[in-house]
């Protein structure tokens, strides 16, 4: 990295190196069949260079040619992207316990074995079809520049998606659980699991209209997505949030509270410091409703004035290359603050209403302006406080702005899903369309 | 780069084996708003192999040549543990044996336009843009991806292909206090660089839908009959339809399997449905797939009876049908899944307006905004529509999305225009991204549409 670093000094101001090296084991378990194992090994470079204020990017999969790379970044650096910010010194930063070294010993065979005895555990209790996504991955981030940071950090994730499908479709329930290295999920995690999807077993025709809805944590990204796109310093200086200005407003119920913690190195992935080499720490969100933080990049830390928040993540909502993207705004690490309700309580105050244990199409709809239109894979329909089965081809619609307004309880437990840590969360009076 | 390739391939002890490099060369131009975010071009590569060895099959991807000793081994080892766990041994469709050189023909090479060009040409459509007062900011891209492919196999094939893809596309945001509304816009294909220039209609049009969004109210949900247009038809049957023809997605699952049996009636008869990625300037066109099998024209559907189903060797051996070349990775970290090339469903006989006439009242959706789909049920939004009354096109809706049940929908397709347009611009993510991803249809009349609005 060092002569990397000399050759690029020579013709700018600033360097900085980014390395990430990863060895992925991945296996998909088919309704009782191993249908793939793969591997990846992958390293990669990127390179950014600051001179007059103006910013130079590339990246490149191997070192071979340093040359190429630095003169890719100079082309670059010659567009004239401007910038305001310089490269971060930072030095002192937390350890963090993020690497399990049993990772090194876990076999792919294992890692099957494993999805052998789930998938013959829960076919004893249910009819629906098994499918499981599990795999290992390792990987290694390193970030050096010319302001004399210099930190590196290593990781290790295990990681099993549990599917339950419901016949005549490939909708059904699931839950991801995320461990630093290999373990077995509990035979009470299953069975839990096992009793919501009996629940849904038979196809109910509810009539659609205003009412109750619980979403599952596996549907909660549909609603964060909007609320990532509000507080990032990016939608703010495009002046595409609505919560512009309205730090300290009360914008969501008071039960709501959500925070952004890196440092949380109880869970998988922890980090002290971001893609930029700036420190990470807990950041509160959203305290009892309440809006308390935005989030930023270098970048658009600068360019409004305020202070970075340790934000900048190489980061991609599909699945891309994050090593070919430049930082950017990132919330990565959403913890949902848990409530005071057991999952079966809230089931228990419905009337009538809709659990939903996935959302369909939560990119597509208005995302700046917290709009949300999503079909339900699937929806369980509530009756009287019991799950009465499930409803095809449905859909809710509505506005997070109004609808987490409306919040009637939280789950007392949190878990992994997509985007971040979640409970149950029981709102009132959301649209439902349904197909009766 | 072959001789290199083979020497890898030699070191490997297996019943078959494959190896693809890929050079990637990307450039990217993006604006914000006003302001350059990003400007540049990079070259990277890797490398795949897959290994068949005693019915078990498996692949590493590998960015590091030195690393060939050590992916090879866990090719190996992975492919030992799937035969351990197969019943049922993995057989590969035969094919023939290429050695071919392919680039498509191109309308302007892009790697012969200076970067500065591209950038103008960039912040020429984004200016257009901005011009209008009710747009708050922009998010333009200029994205040139060029694939340089060479494959080889242990059973002879040696193939180079290249990939060059181009588009100019982004994000329109109009701002009216604190409404909020979007638009997408895109230009571009994979026949060249001249496909972007002169395109100026394209982003003022949606300049002006996206000003107009901000007046418009938002649609009722409910069940409607509409018109959907062919961008919005074409992520239908994309979406809906298309995944469940690819034979990777069914082969697990007991009850799409059973639905999606060749010969079974699934939609009205006048639908006919093709995947055709040998159709010449088109996004999704390629001549060989990532396993080295020739593309071909593929019927699907034929008068609403399923004839037909994408697949890669593997799984055209497992079915016993025929391959028909749909394998492919969206580059050197992947090996190849099966994936549309060109999907869309044929013309029928009538006019836009002989299609608003038998509509009457209802709506007239347009363009995509994304879609998904979970088994037999999809979603996918539309960026804006109008209401139509008594045959007429009326006043702007907005917050549309669409959810439905593939078969109930197909049978619901009531009549097919005569105007087919294909999609120039892609992003299938299943599992991988597909930028070429193409897809399209004439213009649609479905019944009973389930419209989630807000």
């Amino acid at each position: 990295m060092e002569k990397t670093i000399n050759l690029a000094k020579k013709s700018s101001d600033q360097v900085e190196l980014y390395s990430l090296e990863q060895t992925q084991n991945t296996i998909r378990f088919e309704d009782k069949k191993l249908k793939d194992v793969q591997s990846l090994m992958l390293s990669g470079t990127c390179i950014r260079l600051l001179k007059d204020h103006k910013l130079g990017f590339a990246y490149t999969r191997s070192l071979d040619n340093r040359e190429e790379l630095v003169q890719h970044a100079l082309e670059s650096l010659r567009g004239g992207v401007a910038v305001k910010f310089d490269f971060p010194q930072t030095t002192n930063v937390p350890t963090l316990n993020t690497y399990d070294r049993a990772i090194t010993q876990t076999t792919n065979t294992a890692i099957a074995e494993e999805c052998r005895r789930i998938s013959s555990f829960l076919e004893q209790k249910t009819k629906g079809q098994v499918n499981l996504h599990a795999g290992t991955t390792i990987s290694r981030a390193k970030i050096v520049n010319t302001a004399g940071t210099d930190l590196s950090t290593s990781a290790s994730q295990y990681s099993i998606t549990i599917m339950l499908l419901y016949p005549g479709s490939a909708t059904g329930i699931h839950k991801t659980f995320v461990f630093k290295a290999f373990q077995n999920v509990d035979d009470s995690d299953l069975t839990m699991l096992v009793d919501l999807y009996n629940q849904g077993d038979k196809e109910s025709a509810a009539s659609g209209g205003r009412m109750k809805v619980l979403f599952m944590p596996e549907a909660m990204y549909a609603l964060i997505w909007r609320l990532q796109s509000a507080t990032s310093g990016e939608s703010l200086y495009h002046k595409q949030s609505p919560l512009v200005n309205r730090l300290g407003e009360r914008v969501f119920n008071e039960k709501l509270t959500i925070a952004d913690d890196p440092l949380d190195d109880a869970k998988p992935g922890a980090r002290a410091f971001d893609d930029e080499g700036v420190a990470c720490k807990k950041s509160v969100i959203i305290d009892k409703g309440v809006l308390k933080n935005y989030y930023y990049d270098l970048d658009y830390a600068a360019k409004l004035n305020v202070t970075p928040s340790g934000h900048g993540f190489k980061t991609s909502r599909w699945p891309g290359d994050t090593l070919s993207v430049k930082p950017s705004p990132a919330l990565q690490y959403i913890t949902f603050e848990k409530g005071e309700e057991s999952f079966r309580r809230l089931i228990h105050e419905m009337d009538r209403g809709i659990i939903i244990c996935g959302a369909l199409g939560a990119h597509s709809g208005n995302i700046p302006n917290g709009d949300f239109s999503i079909g339900l894979s699937p929806g369980l329909y509530v009756e009287n406080g019991e799950i009465a089965g499930r409803i095809k081809d449905s859909m809710i619609a509505g506005n997070i702005y109004e609808v987490m307004k409306r919040i009637i309880g939280i789950e007392d437990t949190i878990h992994p899903a997509y985007t971040g840590y979640y409970p149950a969360v029981l709102f009132e009076d959301i649209n439902v369309a349904t197909e009766s | 780069m072959f001789e290199k390739m083979k020497s890898i391939l030699m070191r490997v002890k297996a019943d078959y084996a494959d190896i693809r490099h890929e050079i990637k060369k990307e450039t990217r131009i993006a604006f914000n708003g006003k302001e350059l975010a990003e400007i540049g071009s990079n070259t990277t590569d890797g490398y795949v192999l897959r290994v068949l060895n005693r019915g078990g099959c498996s692949s590493v991807a590998f960015t590091s040549a030195t690393d060939h000793e050590k992916a090879i081994r866990a090719a190996m080892e992975n492919a030992q543990l799937m035969a351990n766990f197969t019943a049922q041994p993995v057989v590969f469709a035969k094919t023939d044996i290429i050695k071919d050189k392919y680039c498509p023909k191109l309308r302007e090479d892009p790697r012969n336009i200076t970067i500065d060009e591209k950038l103008q040409l960039t912040k020429k459509y984004n200016s257009l843009i901005l011009k209008n007062k009710f747009i708050a900011t922009t998010n333009i891209n200029y994205v040139e991806l060029i694939r340089e492919k060479h494959f080889v196999s242990t059973e002879g094939s040696e193939i180079k292909e290249e990939l060059i893809t181009t588009r100019v596309s982004g994000l329109i945001t109009s701002r009216d206090g604190t409404l909020l509304q979007n638009v997408r816009v895109a230009a571009g294909g994979s026949n060249g660089f001249a496909i972007l220039r002169n395109r100026e209609d394209e982003f003022e049009n949606k300049t002006r839908i996206a000003a107009d969004l901000l007046k418009a109210e938002p649609i009722k949900g409910g069940r409607y009959n509409a018109i959907v247009n062919q961008s919005l038809g074409g992520v239908f049957t994309h979406e809906a339809f298309g995944h469940f023809s690819e034979a990777d997605i069914i082969e697990n699952n007991r009850s799409m399997r059973q639905k999606m049996q060749i010969g079974a009636q699934l939609g009205n008869e006048i639908v006919n449905i093709t995947d055709d990625p040998t159709i010449p300037n088109q996004l999704g066109h390629y001549q060989y797939d990532d396993e080295g099998v020739v593309a071909q024209k593929t019927p699907l559907l034929k008068n609403g009876v399923l004839v037909g189903r994408l697949h890669s060797r593997r799984t055209a051996a497992a079915f016993d049908e025929p391959i028909n070349g749909h394998s492919v990775a969206e580059d050197y970290r992947y090996a190849p899944i099966i994936r549309m090339g060109t999907i869309f469903i044929e013309p029928g006989r009538e006019t836009f307006e002989e299609l608003l006439e038998t509509l009457g009242n209802g709506f007239y959706i347009i363009d995509a905004k994304g879609g998904q789909t979970s088994g037999e049920n999809f979603t996918f939004g539309a960026q804006y529509g109008y209401v139509v009354n008594k045959g007429k096109i009326e006043k702007m809706v907005r917050d549309i999305n669409i959810s439905g049940n593939l078969y109930s929908t197909l049978r619901n397709i009531q009549a097919i225009g005569n105007d087919l347009k294909l999609s120039q611009v892609g992003g299938c993510g299943k599992g991988q991204t597909n930028i070429r991803s193409c897809y399209g249809t004439p213009h649609l009349l479905i019944s009973n549409l389930v419209i989630g609005g807000a």
